[in-house]
């Protein structure tokens, strides 16, 4: 059964002679467990398809499906709480928040839904990236990589049905893109999410179960 | 919403608060500024309400609520309980001495519990009220004095007074004494109760008069509203009324607190006042809205990311909305106390100034917690109604837009640039002042708040100095028409109506013989002198006074002769020094002066000269008599029958009126009409007035009471004559008090800088917001755009260059506020001055932009200086590490 899917998406952004399509109707489907790569060149549409996918903007017209609700019929309020629930960020710039410490970021999402976070579980997610000696640090104190696990980590923590990873070796050497993917990978699969990466990069593409991609707003294959 | 979320909505409100360290400094910078604006607003609003409540009680002669009166001992002990009354006091009357050396005074002897003198103001300074079983008393000062008393605990003293009817002499051990105050009008003497037992045993005392020997029942309830209706509850509920005797024996007398009354009275209906108080409070709400707002907003666009990225993890609306709150109400428990403090500081301050310019109102300072809620309340919505939009703005963030910007930036781009072709390209590329104006307009709302918030300090500074020049010494002292004048004390109180007192011809023969003094008596005669005049004037003048029954019920009470009524009327009697002061309207005083029968009729005017042309109802050459009556008779309008003397017609409820019995009436001729100035009248209005010659007055009037004595001095000897007066009538004991052209520029000078000194004080206050603001504004500008400096600097923008961009931001803001005060100051001075001119009598309008031209160039320094400072602590590290810094 598809965990996400995307009906006839589009997205136009200006008007008249200004018009840029950035969408032009994708349809796709992602399976529950599965973890697949949209690979697009610079300008292809696949930010804007990722915050459609995530719910942080609206399409011209079309739908996204996530976990069987048709997200966009949701009020704002009622989308960001859907967004909390169900979809975990990776961003490229990791998007931490700065004046909390390390635990405080994971929790976050549980904790503004005002639920009390599964211990058990937080704490695997912690031992399996490697962050439980960075705890009580403040973002800012930690590199990059460092930083890209504990955004991990904050995806995994509300137990979304699914994560969505925008660029997330993008602002990280080669070595440290391989471990942080491999974690990625591995945490998806101890953890049974599914994951959505956004790259431009056929290479890390590859570590994907499946790759789309897309081109002037559409799937090419 | 759940209940478990908020606590990392406090966690995160907290934590990006304690972020924010410069923004949480100036926030409560500005929080305390507001609030101290509110406390001292407050403070001395309730000061002064409080010393007019005080003033009032001093008149009164205490501050209960309300008095059962005359009660007898079983009445006074089934209504002391009753559960409405909170507290209550217990007062037996006992007698009066009416004998020297008490013949002038008022004194009291009678039994007070604690309440009652407490409540009575009798609290000994010295020693302690009476004890049971004793023969100890206590008293004031003045009574100690005119006894010829030490006032020593231990003497003894004697006093005959009157109880009852029944003359007694008693002598009492002093245990305690006060000051005597004179507001209060009557003077005590405090016996324990069980030595007024002991006199009307040995009088046998009845208790004839009504008074003596009864109980008075002071009472206070839980509050000063509804006292009447209080009263008469408890009546009521005891099945007693108060309406009347004729109403049935159960009648008891109450009596209610007037100063509580009157306050009220003050309180509800004076809509000026309101309306004034409600300006400034606009004002000052609006004021602190400029920083407040300006601050949040900053903030917010500042940490547009912030938001955006806890949007994208999904904080909702409301919750970014509470993370502000937050730590808009946590700044506020930090600001709010600050500005308690300081505000009440400097409200007792400007208290005492505001206090020291206004008549018959005491000098108190109110520790009401009215000033401290009200003060905080007002600051706490000041900052809800300036977090509202910032609140909104945050809530709105999209999260896109936080994952797309990495920088703070312009939200809006104009739409199109239209592309240059090679030719168009500007040589000189941007250009510093370009950039500057350019950087200011990213944050439009921000520079706008800003310029207003420094001008609007600036304006008060100039609408006080606008004020103060404006105060027209000349014009003011226009009314005084002569070097001094000299009366009995209360004749100078604008609080007291009793102004009859009479100066002694001892103290006139005194002056005249000062060297280089030339002057002239006024003499007095305000009762049993009667005019003739129409029904129709006598409703025209009265109306403005009272309602149409009340008024009926006037004329029905005055004598019928012919078709006219007989009228009170109040006559001078001026000698030619006073008459030449006199400004003539028609006519001339000449005749007057000759001593034949001769009046000036005496019309009004307003304080700007003003005739008002109906203020009197006789014209020149006008014949008119005026009746001197020695002796009235009461009589009844229905029956004719005339009472006799003894008869008490207050008591017995007949009807009855009054008529001259044995009198002498007098013709004379309007001469002149004439406006008889505020400082040489009576000082208040009382009824239609006459001017006659000093000796025509005394002729006729039979009597020779002086008023007042005014006289001008040649000019090499007012400063002697001056010390003379001042020695003999300056001092708070003398009974005597006086006028002269230097206490006048006194007064003025005083009224002006109370002006001053308030304007001023709001400017400053105002003015630091402004400062305080602009401080912020050009603060936060700078940090946020670290990075973007740094990158200006990497592509060859030098250090220097930076410099003068920021200055002149710096320079633009202040330069706007300094234009924009300039054309407000032009544009509302004309209207302005019509209002100002309104106000005040005294007050000749001049435009004047000197404060704004001497703050200019203060502004224009801050604006270069702050900037700088601001951009060295910024260019600390290097080019190469800011660029780096990760946001």
């Amino acid at each position: 059964m598809a965990i996400l899917s995307t009906k006839d998406l589009k997205k136009v952004y200006g008007s008249g002679e200004n018009e840029v399509h950035a969408l032009a109707g994708v349809n796709f489907q992602v399976e529950k467990g599965e973890f697949v790569a949209i690979v697009g060149t610079s300008g292809s549409g696949k930010s804007t398809l990722l915050h459609m996918l995530g719910g942080l903007d609206r399409p011209t017209s079309g739908g996204v499906t996530v976990d069987g609700k048709e997200i966009f019929t949701l009020k704002d309020e009622a989308l960001t709480i859907f967004r909390r629930r169900k979809i975990g960020f990776v961003f490229q710039n990791y998007n931490l928040v700065p004046v909390l410490n390390v635990y405080e970021n994971i929790l976050l999402p549980v904790q503004l839904d005002g639920g009390s976070p599964d211990q058990t579980y937080i704490k695997d997610i912690i031992n399996t990236l490697g962050l439980s000696s960075k705890l009580g640090n403040l973002p800012n104190n930690l590199s990059g990589g460092q930083q890209q696990r504990v955004a991990i980590a904050r995806a995994l923590a509300s137990k979304p049905a699914i994560i969505l990873a925008d660029e997330p070796t993008g602002n990280l050497d080669s070595k440290t893109s391989q471990d942080v993917l491999s974690l990625l990978k591995v945490t998806g699969q101890k953890f049974s999410q599914t994951i959505v990466m956004i790259t431009h990069n056929e290479a890390i593409a590859q570590m994907a179960d499946r790759v789309i991609r897309i081109e002037d707003g559409k799937i090419t294959g | 919403m759940n209940v478990s979320n908020r606590k990392i909505i406090r966690r995160l409100s907290i934590a990006s608060f304690k972020a924010a360290k410069i923004r949480n400094i100036i926030t409560v910078a500005a929080i305390a500024l507001t609030t101290i604006l509110f406390t001292v607003l407050f403070t001395v609003g309730m000061s002064i309400k409080h010393g007019f409540e005080q003033s009032n009680f001093r008149q009164v002669g205490g501050y209960s609520h309300g008095g059962f009166k005359y009660l007898t001992k079983d009445q006074f002990e089934e209504l002391k309980d009753d559960p409405l009354i909170k507290e209550y006091g217990k007062r037996i009357f006992c007698g009066m001495p009416e004998k020297e050396p008490f013949h002038k005074s008022h004194v009291e002897v009678s039994y007070c519990d604690e309440n009652t003198a407490k409540w009575m103001f009798l609290e000994p300074i010295e020693g302690r009220l009476p004890k049971e079983g004793t023969g100890e008393a206590a008293t004031d000062l003045r009574v100690l004095s005119l006894l010829g008393v030490e006032p020593v605990i231990g003497n003894k003293f004697t006093m005959t007074f009157l109880v009852d009817g029944e003359e007694t002499t008693e002598t009492f051990t002093l245990c305690g004494y006060w000051d005597y105050d004179d507001i209060t009008v009557a003077n005590h003497v405090l016996l324990p109760e069980s030595r007024t037992q002991e006199i009307f045993e040995k009088l046998g005392t009845q208790g004839e008069d009504g008074m003596t020997s009864f109980r008075n029942l002071n009472v206070m309830f839980k509050n000063a509203s509804n006292i009447e209706e209080n009263m008469n509850t408890i009546l009521e509920r005891h099945g007693y009324q108060s309406e009347g005797l004729d109403q049935g024996d159960n009648y008891i007398r109450t009596g209610v607190n007037w100063g509580y009354m009157s306050a009220q009275f003050e309180d509800s209906l004076d809509i000026s006042t309101v309306l004034a108080l409600a300006a400034v409070m606009l004002l000052i709400i609006f004021t602190g809205y400029l920083i407040i707002y300006n601050i949040f907003q900053i903030s917010v666009s500042n940490d547009v990311r912030f938001y955006g990225l806890l949007k994208t993890i999904g904080t909702t609306g409301r919750q970014i909305k509470r993370i502000i709150s937050m730590q808009a109400f946590l700044l506020s428990a930090l600001g709010i106390p600050i500005g308690l403090v300081l505000g009440y500081g400097v409200g007792v301050l400007m208290t005492g100034i505001v206090v020291s310019r206004l008549d018959g109102i005491e000098l108190t300072y109110s520790v009401s917690p009215v000033i401290f809620l009200g003060a905080s309340l007002f600051s706490l919505v000041t900052v809800w109604l300036s977090c509202r939009k910032p609140r909104k703005m945050a809530a709105k963030i999209s999260p896109v837009e936080a994952v797309r910007y990495t920088e703070n930036s312009v939200k809006r781009m104009p739409k199109r640039r239209r592309s240059l072709s090679e030719s168009e390209i500007p040589q000189k590329g941007a250009s510093i002042l370009r950039m500057a104006m350019a950087n200011l307009g990213r944050n439009k709302s921000k520079t706008v708040i800003t310029v207003i918030s420094m001008s609007f300090a600036v304006v008060i500074l100039n609408i006080t100095f606008i004020l103060a020049n404006g105060f027209d010494m000349d014009k003011y002292l226009n009314r005084v028409v002569a070097d001094f004048i000299i009366a009995q004390a209360p004749y100078f109180q604008a609080s007291t109506f009793d102004k009859t007192g009479i100066l002694p011809e001892e103290v006139v023969s005194q002056i005249e013989a000062l060297d280089g003094v030339k002057g002239g008596r006024t003499y007095q005669k305000t009762f049993d002198a009667q005019e003739f005049v129409s029904e129709e004037w006598v409703r025209k003048q009265n109306g403005k006074y009272g309602s149409a029954e009340q008024v009926d019920g006037y004329v029905e009470m005055l004598e019928k002769v012919g078709d006219m009524r007989a009228d009170r009327v109040q006559l001078y009697g001026m000698e030619d020094f006073v008459l030449d002061k006199l400004p003539v309207i028609e006519g001339d005083l000449s005749k007057l002066k000759e001593g034949g029968n001769y009046v000036a009729a005496v019309y009004s005017d307003d304080d700007y000269g003003n005739l008002h042309e109906d203020s009197h109802w006789a014209k020149l050459g006008d014949k008119i008599t005026i009746r001197y009556v020695k002796e009235y008779e009461y009589f009844n309008p229905e029956t004719g029958e005339i009472y006799g003397e003894d008869e008490d017609l207050s008591e017995s409820n007949k009807p009855y009126r009054t008529r001259a019995k044995i009198y002498e009436d007098k013709a004379y001729e309007v001469a002149a009409l004439v406006t008889v100035p505020g400082k040489i009248s009576y000082r208040y209005y009382g009824a239609d007035e006459f001017v006659m010659g000093a000796d025509t007055f005394k002729r006729d009037s039979g009597t020779s009471d002086i008023l007042y004595y005014a006289f001008d001095c040649e000019d090499d000897k007012v400063a002697q004559v001056e010390q003379w007066m001042q020695d003999f009538a300056g001092g708070d004991d003398s009974m005597y008090d006086y006028e002269s052209r230097k206490s006048e520029e006194e007064e003025f000078y005083g009224f002006r800088n109370m002006f001053v000194m308030v304007g001023s004080g709001a400017a400053l206050i105002v003015g630091m917001v402004g400062i305080l603001n602009f401080l912020n504004a050009i603060l936060t500008g700078i940090m946020a755009r670290k990075r973007e400096f740094a990158g200006l600097q990497s592509v060859g923008m030098t250090g220097k260059q930076l410099n003068q961009m920021l200055i002149t931001e710096g320079m633009v803001f202040a330069g706007s506020s300094v234009v924009i005060t300039l054309i407000l100051t032009l544009v509302m001075g004309p209207l302005a001055s019509d209002v100002l001119e309104g106000m005040f009598w005294f007050f000749s309008y001049h435009l004047t932009v000197t404060p704004i031209l001497v703050v200019a160039p203060v502004f224009l320094a801050i604006g270069a200086v702050i900037p700088l400072f601001s951009y060295h602590y910024v260019a600390k590290r290097s080019v190469v590490e800011r660029l780096r810094e990760a946001e």
